[in-house]
């Protein structure tokens, strides 16, 4: 991403050194060729990936430890969450990274409107996406499965019908939110991101020898696929 | 920058699958044909249903084995061809699986902590260990000791006062 940037101060008229037929405009000058800046941006998206996943990994390691001492409690509780709609999600998130690498692909091809076309449905699926979300949570809300002290379901389930949560059944439901709601922070920031690579695109920045910002983009969202292909089992599936 | 872009992306466009053509420093990719990854997301979604309809049938334990089996075969296909690893520079793939690795580490270290912490023994003003009972290690000892009682036959006695 901060190749683009700097591909813009390539522009500056105070940058001086050599004039600018010299080298395709998309290349900084700090880079060789546009295989070294193209290299050297995925190779810092591949770190950022990593660190990405050992923040995703903490929530996890906390899932894993707390399960393991109270097995039957995650599993009563996480029968609260609904799999047909985990599933619809699953299956939308999955579609929009196919959507996103054949984005990605169009663009390797010089195919502007196909890269356009593929990065509008990423965001449609990432819309649809938010919109299963926010009936799932909507639901949580009115159940009073909120995490930390605005857990309030042991208080109302007298007053419903027999669904009695075990005890401490809020552990799971402050775990269910905190995971699901950084997962939906990331879909949030993917959306900008894949927003921005489609706005470069549409200026006509991209092309077959420069389409990193679509590369980037994706990569990202596809990151975000991959946390939610580990969400879906363990919170939806098993509990 | 124009007609150098489009005289470029026409002839990879129509051989998409060759990349000889370019010029030294420019970006070499391998590019997919959307028909195989249409296939990819195939597989992707036979192994979603495949998951889903495991999560049915109690096989005990070994549905958390399965759902977190199927859940990194999917993760695999999506790094793999989605994300490009296959071809890519190997250190793309090293950094990645460093991730998990380091991942692992966190996972073990978290885990042996927690499952050696000792319980506090309000009765015996000490700490004994979880699972055997045992005074722990560096923990308070019982003043009022019998001698010639070892710690641990103490300690065998205790978990059924506690129970």
């Amino acid at each position: 991403m901060s190749s683009a940037t700097t591909t813009e101060a390539s522009h500056s008229p105070v940058e001086g050194g050599h004039g600018h037929g010299q080298h395709a405009p998309f290349l900084a000058h700090h880079f060789d060729t546009p295989a070294h800046q193209f290299d050297s941006a995925k190779l810092g998206m591949w770190i950022f990936i990593a660190t990405e996943i050992l923040m995703f990994g903490g929530l996890f390691v906390a899932y894993g430890l707390f399960r393991g001492r109270e097995m039957e409690m995650f599993h009563q509780a996480h029968e609260r969450l609904d799999k047909i709609m985990g599933a619809v999600n699953t299956v939308v998130l999955l579609f929009s990274s196919l959507t996103a690498a054949l984005a990605v692909r169009q663009s390797q091809v010089g195919d502007r409107k196909g890269t356009t076309r593929w990065l509008i449905v990423t965001l449609l699926c990432a819309c649809i996406f938010l919109v299963v979300k926010f009936f799932e949570y909507q639901h949580k809300f009115h159940d009073g499965l909120l995490p930390g002290h605005y857990f309030t379901a042991h208080l109302a389930q007298h007053a419903h019908h027999g669904h009695v949560l075990p005890y401490r059944a809020h552990m799971f439901f402050a775990l269910y939110f905190m995971m699901t709601g950084l997962h939906g922070v990331h879909v949030l920031i993917g959306m900008g991101v894949l927003s921005w690579a489609l706005k470069r695109n549409l200026d006509g920045k991209i092309s077959g020898r420069y389409f990193t910002p679509i590369e980037i983009g994706a990569l990202y969202w596809h990151l975000v696929d991959l946390v939610w292909i580990y969400l879906f089992p363990l919170l939806y599936l098993v509990g | 920058m124009s007609t150098a872009t489009s005289d470029h992306t026409s002839a990879h466009a129509h051989a998409p699958q060759t990349e000889g053509h370019h010029e030294e420093g420019e970006v070499h990719v391998h590019v997919n044909s959307p028909l195989f990854m249409i296939a990819i997301f195939a597989a992707l979604i036979v192994l979603t249903v495949m998951t889903v309809a495991v999560s049915y049938v109690d096989l005990g334990s070994a549905n958390t084995f399965v759902a977190i089996l199927v859940a990194t075969m999917k993760a695999t296909l999506v790094a793999t061809f989605f994300m490009h690893l296959k071809g890519d520079k190997a250190i793309h793939s090293i950094i990645f699986i460093g991730a998990f690795v380091f991942l692992i580490i966190f996972v073990g270290l978290t885990n042996d902590d927690l499952s050696t912490r000792s319980a506090v023994d309000i009765d015996n003003g000490s700490h004994r260990l979880e699972r055997s009972g045992d005074i722990a290690p560096g923990g308070l000892r019982i003043p009022a000791a019998p001698a010639g009682t070892t710690p641990s036959a103490a300690g065998a006695a205790a978990p059924a006062e506690h129970h």
